[in-house]
């Protein structure tokens, strides 16, 4: 046979939904600029003592509350210690706290939320009121209240903030869940005779993965603003250490001398924010296929 | 109707009892002793074992539980072991703040949204569509302290316009509207910054999504001003997701007033469970956290009748 003709022998690999998404991702550009910032601000919290110019802890009072310069990029604080370097330094706490988070409400909102859809009846319900009760507490001064009982550490600001973050997960999979249950696959799964665990695991689960992988970045952004919050608070993490939250805490006792203190770390949680959300834009219409063809055509003509 | 409103109200008590066992078994399985903060260390034993046994600390855990909710069914929250008052007279002297806070913050998503949403859905991809986009992308992103230090750095230190703490008070109104209202402005704009880019996002989709209703081609057929369909037919249609999501997003505002209370040293409800959780003030954080989730599930029942009443085709 000839190579130059199409041949039945030359096997076309359907590609995997997986790398579908991915050559999908870039296309959608906002979430390419906010996957690459927070890809920045991640690089730079890891390499904080090879990026940050200055030690984030040392205090220097004869250069306390300098205004941005080309050595301070973004100014001195009140002891003197430089705003940049903090920022960097800060951005470990807030950045592995997400982390933490993220993996916290993926472990348990995740297999509830899988157990109440799948199952349904007696488990959904009791299952389904715990969460309830827990979302009636204001997810901040729930997170604010945990922290307090049990201390201002940094173990404890990541087990707050995730009891707040797994139930809203746990609903969000349950609902997808029920959406996918009652599918043709999982009812030929069901006639084969494939045990719940099975069915569970490998036909629900890989189809309700892309509504959990988007609320995973919502968790993870909502972990960053409440990490910074509690810090701000006086809950998280503890001076000196440097934090985004804290240090905008204090701040406040310079809003009219050294304005820089509080704007620095306001626009890093931001940035890091608007990143995620735009990341998890982004991931919503990549592993959404319904969504490729509008934009396709709307972008260009490539098939 | 009525049936359905009965079975939520019936659920109300039901939710409450499993929030405050969560509570209560959160605050006893945590460390910290409210009595060995609040009389120190070198009280005497005796002192420390009376105190116990006033507020009924000394007894099991169960017993302790029983006590208090047999009290909360009369309308006893039990009294603050830190500051020996009623639960219930510190909440007549909280909730009128957090409510107030709450209500200017919503003052504001709403005079801000409303306007904003209809702009941008009639005017898609326009500058204004932009600005709308922009302005719910930034709220979203925005920790409410932050854009608070903001203001206060651009209107209360630079401009001098507005006052760096407090929010207004009944006294200040026979000062006149202006001078209650005018400490009301930072935090209710950054309380309300984020229901704002929530609410404006809701109600930008769907007006589009009334606006391409059939019933829309009709009324410009019809000859009807175009002000008159836009106004009757559309934005009271579109109103419906909103009202709703509004009264959900009010009932939320109570609890996260906590970092607005703590920049403008106001007294509300979330400062209160702040300083009780430091305190280990148990009665309080008890009282104050079953007084929170009752306003969330009543906010979020009113939405529920607020989405039958304006809508007729839903019945429940």
């Amino acid at each position: 046979m000839s190579t130059a003709s199409p041949s039945p022998a030359a096997p076309y690999r359907i590609p995997s939904s997986l790398a579908l998404a991915a050559r999908q991702f870039p296309r959608h550009r906002l979430a390419l600029v906010g996957f690459v910032c927070l890809l920045a601000i991640c690089l730079a919290a890891a390499l904080a003592p090879w990026v940050a110019p200055y030690d984030p802890v040392q205090i220097k009072l004869g250069s306390k509350l300098k205004p941005p310069s080309w050595e301070h990029w973004l100014g001195t604080d009140h002891f003197g210690r430089d705003v940049f370097s903090r920022l960097i330094w800060g951005g470990r706490t807030s950045l592995s706290v997400g982390a933490l988070v993220v993996a916290f409400a993926f472990t348990i909102g995740v297999p509830l939320g899988l157990a109440s859809g799948y199952f349904g009846g007696r488990v959904d319900n009791l299952l389904m009121r715990l969460v309830d009760a827990f979302l009636t507490f204001p997810p901040l001064l729930l997170a604010v209240a945990l922290v307090g009982l049990l201390g201002p550490d940094i173990q404890n600001v990541m087990l707050a903030i995730g009891l707040v973050q797994a139930p809203i997960l746990a609903r969000v999979v349950r609902g997808s869940t029920l959406a996918v249950r009652e599918d043709v696959y999982v009812t030929a799964a069901r006639a084969l005779g494939a045990r719940p665990t099975r069915i569970v695991l490998s036909h629900i689960l890989r189809n309700v993965m892309s509504p959990i992988v988007v609320q995973l970045t919502v968790v993870f952004a909502a972990a960053v603003i409440a990490e910074a919050s509690l810090s701000f608070l006086g809950f998280g993490t503890q001076p000196p250490q440097p934090s985004w939250g804290r240090d905008m805490s204090e701040a406040r006792r310079f809003l009219a001398d050294a304005p820089w203190m509080f704007m620095a770390p306001t626009g890093i949680i931001m940035l890091c924010v608007l990143s995620i959300n735009f990341l998890g834009d982004g991931l919503r219409d990549a592993l959404d296929p319904r969504a490729w063809r509008t934009r396709r055509r709307l972008a260009d003509g490539e098939g | 109707m009525g049936r359905y409103i009965a079975r939520r109200l019936i659920q109300v008590p039901l939710v409450l009892v499993v929030v405050s066992l969560m509570t209560f078994l959160i605050t006893r399985a945590t460390p910290g002793d409210p009595v060995q903060i609040m009389l120190g260390m070198q009280t005497s034993k005796e002192a420390a074992e009376a105190m116990r046994k006033e507020f009924n600390l000394d007894r099991s855990l169960p017993e302790q539980y029983v006590l208090w909710l047999g009290k909360v069914v009369s309308g006893d929250l039990g009294r603050s072991i830190r500051l020996n008052d009623p639960v219930t007279t510190l909440l007549a002297e909280r909730l009128p703040v957090s409510l107030q806070l709450a209500a200017a913050g919503m003052a504001f998503a709403l005079l801000v949204s409303i306007p904003l949403g209809v702009a941008a859905a009639l005017r898609r991809n326009s500058w204004i569509d932009y600005l709308c986009t922009g302005y719910t992308v930034a709220g979203f992103a925005i920790p409410n302290f932050g854009l608070a230090l903001i203001l206060i750095y651009v209107f209360s230190i630079r401009l001098d316009w507005l006052p760096i703490t407090g929010i207004g008070t009944a006294e200040q109104l026979s000062g006149g509207v202006w001078t209650y209202v005018k400490p009301f402005i930072i935090p209710a704009i950054a309380l309300g910054m984020l229901q704002t880019a929530i609410l404006t996002r809701l109600l930008r989709s769907s007006m589009i999504d009334v606006l391409s209703q059939d019933y829309m081609r009709t009324a410009r057929a019809k000859g009807l001003m175009p002000a008159t369909v836009v106004v009757v037919h559309a934005l009271k249609n579109a109103m419906i997701p909103f009202v709703t999501m509004a009264a959900i997003q009010f009932g939320y505002m109570i609890g996260i007033q906590v970092t607005i209370e703590y920049i403008f040293a106001v007294p509300g409800m979330g400062s209160a469970v702040l300083n009780a959780v430091v305190n280990r003030d148990f009665p309080v954080i008890q009282g104050f956290t079953l007084v929170i989730a009752a306003f969330f599930l009543f906010a979020n029942i009113l939405a529920d009748l607020l989405y039958a009443l304006l809508d007729p085709r839903i019945r429940y």
